[in-house]
């Protein structure tokens, strides 16, 4: 009888043994985040005796061959050249680049995010902001980031200002396009046709592709793309359709509800029946396939960032595979009004912002003041010349390393936090520079970013954060993949049933929620503005 | 030395001294020295009660979230508490009930077809008399269970999407494609196939451990009336296995309600997302997703008490019909 006692009294025991540890925990928790306003001036005390560790995100991209995220060329030039002159030591902290967010908010959650975190997803800071989860950065700008602030700029700082308050620091994008459509010229060429300026021109060039086969390949696949969410696209295809609206409307409403939106899904339900998009793109959830399809010349036609046929992981598979093909940028979605309107990015890239957690918040915006330095943007994005690049009429041309020297992202975008695309000071040069990236497709490269930056419209910015998004945001991103998916891929009858009962379904889901308080910020900023 | 006899004596003297109520002392004194004597299995018993309690019981506190508008910088003893309104804001959300009710059909398809199969398969493996052959086939039969549903993920991707092994065959036949993974019915079976598939060869080994515990007296006295192997396997291995079965279905049963993340997320798409979304990855995309713990928190906690309600239910009905219960 008492041993049985002892085994219900030894667990209960145990429980509050492990409830009081919980406990524990939890404030030990608290007494650091009350903690954390005084020790910011910490750092400058410390000088002389052990080196502070500043934590910065960075994206592990899983590209094959990348050399450690914390001990490379570029690691080391930056604690050489920063860490010692602070006495600290800077730490990356790797996140997947496709689990971007959620690991963020694990991170944050755990008040363990980097001291500099960042995300592209802006819904994600406000939510931030809102929480009151990240600093005020207004101070901190002031004392310690006058050449940061200098460099970015009024209009680049403004992307990351909520309610009045610099939540975040938005990086400068020196390069504004986006999107690009490409098609394999080889192809063309082969079958006698021009390049396609408009849908049908395209519609009878795809055909071609399906039924002459003109790279004689197993399985050709006139447009590629992979499931919606990853890299590849529809282009401006859906904006092409587009009829004309007021700005407010424009700019409030979810495409969904746009006049001839689901005209523009017809025809993509056309093409996918009559089998000129990649057959099982639904599946191709990391749009693996898609690229495979690419490098291995069964694609003749696709969309996705403007520079995609650059990159390296595109570029040189292809051309070992398939020495001949050629992919060229093209315009082909015009809209009624002959224009070939299109998404651009705004001026700010990343945004940057310190977690309330951070200990190291003066080190953190004097760690990126000392990057908007030219000279330190230009040797992190370029390296040294002779290894790195090669100077051509004074245009660096990057020379792409292996191991140590590798740079995992376009011009080491994940390691130059401040700025997204070329900086050389200058617009004209970036655009040259731009070009000189891919070397043997500088021509492509300037082209496609001319096409992808004429007719072009912006994302509006909403001064405030819309809560709606903040909480519906995620899940109407999800479904917005999956009825575009779905739309495309069903069966033609079932057509006009299936678009109007998902679009009720994602109205009902958030999407009449967060367009009505777009419209009521909307109201606000216009009020404002007359003021 | 001395201790030891002075300890013996102070022993004796308090059993004699309390001969009048001795059982309750001796009682304790058996209990204490029975921990004693197994002090070291008490010990090895600290390390799963401490996992238990780790893992298992301290998280419980983090349900309180479900009452809170969760801050995940204030953490639970800094958010605001507002009652029920997060499970009165996902009891309106038609993707919860969709969650809710692909996971019930799931795991309802699940029972139907993978229940059985570990069953039917262990009678098959305890009728071979080769027993090296016997051994080997379990081993492979047990194979997949251990390999994880990224990689099964990838070889259903390759073996039945359209340009896969499956369709290049069946169109080599002149049958066609079949639309394996993006076709919602397709889907279903594929989903619950590869399920059986996995899960087959590990769910043999209780039946295995019980079919072996049957009396062999009693095949040999069934051998001795000329009974046939069917009739053996119908009138003493089943009724054999019979408790373990209704214990296995009780605890499946209590489990309908919960789904694992990895097959339903991987195996899924986005044609088929009125299937494949369940509750497992509804939690995902809104917890971890949209940073919105305190939903995920509830849905969570209902899923759990809907479990608990079920397993009582499915025990109290054993019971009823002369089974015994698990507890």
């Amino acid at each position: 009888m008492k041993s049985k006692i002892m085994m219900v009294l030894l667990p209960v025991l145990a429980l509050l043994a492990g409830t009081l540890a919980g406990c524990g925990s939890d404030t030990t928790k608290e007494s650091q985040s009350t903690s954390s306003t005084t020790s910011t001036s910490k750092t400058e005390a410390t000088s002389s005796d052990s080196p502070v560790t500043l934590t910065v995100e960075v994206f592990d991209r899983g590209i094959q061959g990348q050399p450690d995220l914390n001990n490379n060329t570029w690691t080391r030039y930056i604690n050489d050249n920063f860490g010692k002159q602070n006495n600290a030591i800077v730490k990356f902290v790797p996140v997947p680049r496709s689990q971007e967010v959620d690991k963020l908010n694990v991170l944050m959650a755990a008040g363990e995010a980097p001291d500099i975190s960042f995300t592209y997803d802006s819904a994600t800071v406000s939510r931030y902001s809102s929480m009151n989860g990240i600093m005020q950065l207004d101070d901190l700008l002031d004392n310690n980031g006058k050449d940061l602030t200098n460099y970015l700029g009024e209009k680049v700082l403004s992307y990351g200002a909520f309610d009045g308050k610099q939540m975040a620091i938005p990086a400068k994008r020196t390069s504004l396009a986006w999107i690009g459509m490409f098609i394999r010229k080889d192809w063309l060429d082969k079958l006698g046709m021009p390049i396609p300026t408009t849908r049908d021109e395209l519609y009878n060039t795809l055909i071609a592709f399906r039924d002459k086969n003109p790279g004689g390949v197993d399985g050709v696949i006139p447009w590629g793309v992979a499931a919606t969410g990853m890299n590849y696209g529809y282009g401006n295809l859906i904006d092409s359709f587009w009829g004309k609206q007021s700005e407010e409307e424009f700019v409030t409403t979810p495409g969904w509800l746009k006049p001839g939106n689901k005209d523009a899904f017809k025809f993509l339900n056309k093409l996918y029946n009559e089998k000129l998009i990649s057959p099982d793109f639904a599946l191709d959830k990391t749009a693996k396939q898609a690229d495979a399809d690419v490098t291995n010349g069964k694609v003749g036609f696709f969309s996705a960032n403007w520079d995609y046929p650059l990159r390296q992981n595109i570029s040189e598979p292809l051309k070992a595979n398939v020495p001949s093909a050629n992919f060229v940028p093209i315009d082909t979605f015009k809209n009624d009004e002959g224009k070939y309107k299109k998404i651009a990015y705004n001026e700010n890239g990343v945004s940057l912002f310190i977690p309330k957690s951070s200990k190291n918040a003066e080190l953190a915006i004097k760690y990126l003041n000392w990057m908007s330095d030219p000279k330190v943007l230009f040797f992190l994005q370029y390296g040294q010349e002779g290894v790195n690049h090669k100077m051509v009429n004074g245009i660096p041309q990057v020379i792409n390393q292996t191991g140590d020297n590798m740079q995992t992202s376009y011009l080491n975008l994940d390691y130059t936090l401040v700025v997204n695309g070329v900086e050389l000071g200058d617009p004209q040069k970036n655009i040259k520079a731009l070009a000189a990236s891919a070397p043997g497709l500088e021509a492509v490269a300037e082209q496609s970013y001319k096409i992808n930056t004429t007719d072009t419209y912006t994302g509006f910015f909403f001064d405030t954060p819309n809560k709606s998004n903040i909480k519906f945001g995620k899940t109407l991103g999800d479904m917005n993949n999956q009825m575009t998916d779905k739309l495309i891929v069903c069966k033609p009858s079932e057509f006009d049933s299936l678009y109007d009962k998902l679009v009720a379904e994602y109205m009902a889901a958030g999407g009449k929620a967060v367009m009505d308080e777009n419209v009521k910020i909307y109201k606000d900023m216009q009020a404002n503005k007359k003021q | 030395m001395l201790n030891h006899t002075d300890k013996g004596v102070i022993e004796v003297k308090t059993v004699l001294d309390n001969n009048k109520n001795n059982l309750p002392m001796k009682k304790k004194i058996s209990s204490f020295h029975s921990i004693k004597r197994d002090s070291l299995l008490y010990l090895l018993l600290l390390l799963p009660l401490a996992y238990i309690i780790i893992f298992k019981y301290a998280p419980i506190y983090g349900v309180l979230m479900a009452f809170q508008d969760y801050n995940i910088f204030e953490g639970i003893s800094g958010s605001e508490w507002v009652g029920l309104d997060v499970f009165n804001f996902i009891f309106h959300q038609n993707s919860f009930y969709r969650a809710l009710i692909n996971t019930l059909a799931l795991n309802f398809l699940d029972l139907v077809a993978g229940f059985p199969a570990p069953i039917i398969l262990a009678i098959l493996l305890n009728e071979l008399r080769y027993v090296r052959l016997k051994k080997l086939t379990q081993t492979i039969l047990y194979l997949p269970h251990f390999l994880s549903w990224v990689i099964i993920g990838g070889m259903v991707y390759l073996m039945f999407s359209s340009g896969g092994m499956a369709n290049s065959v069946l169109s080599s036949l002149g049958l066609g494609n079949i639309e394996f993974l993006s076709q919602k019915t397709n889907w279903l079976i594929m989903y619950v196939g590869v399920g059986v598939w996995q899960s087959v060869g590990w769910g043999t080994i209780l039946y295995l451990a019980s079919i072996v515990g049957i009396n062999k007296d009693l095949y040999e006295a069934s051998d001795m009336d000329g009974c046939s192997r069917l009739r053996k396997i119908w009138h003493i291995t089943l009724p054999g296995i019979k408790p373990t079965i209704i214990m296995l279905l009780i605890l499946q049963i209590g489990r309908m309600i919960s789904i694992g993340f990895d097959r339903p997320f991987v195996m899924g798409n986005s044609l088929v997302s009125e299937y494949s979304d369940v509750i497992s990855t509804y939690v995902y995309r809104i917890g971890i997703g949209s940073g919105d713990f305190s939903q995920a928190t509830a849905v969570g906690l209902f899923q759990s008490i809907v479990g608990l309600i079920l397993l009582v239910a499915a025990n109290f009905i054993a019971k009823k019909i002369g089974e015994h219960g698990i507890w």
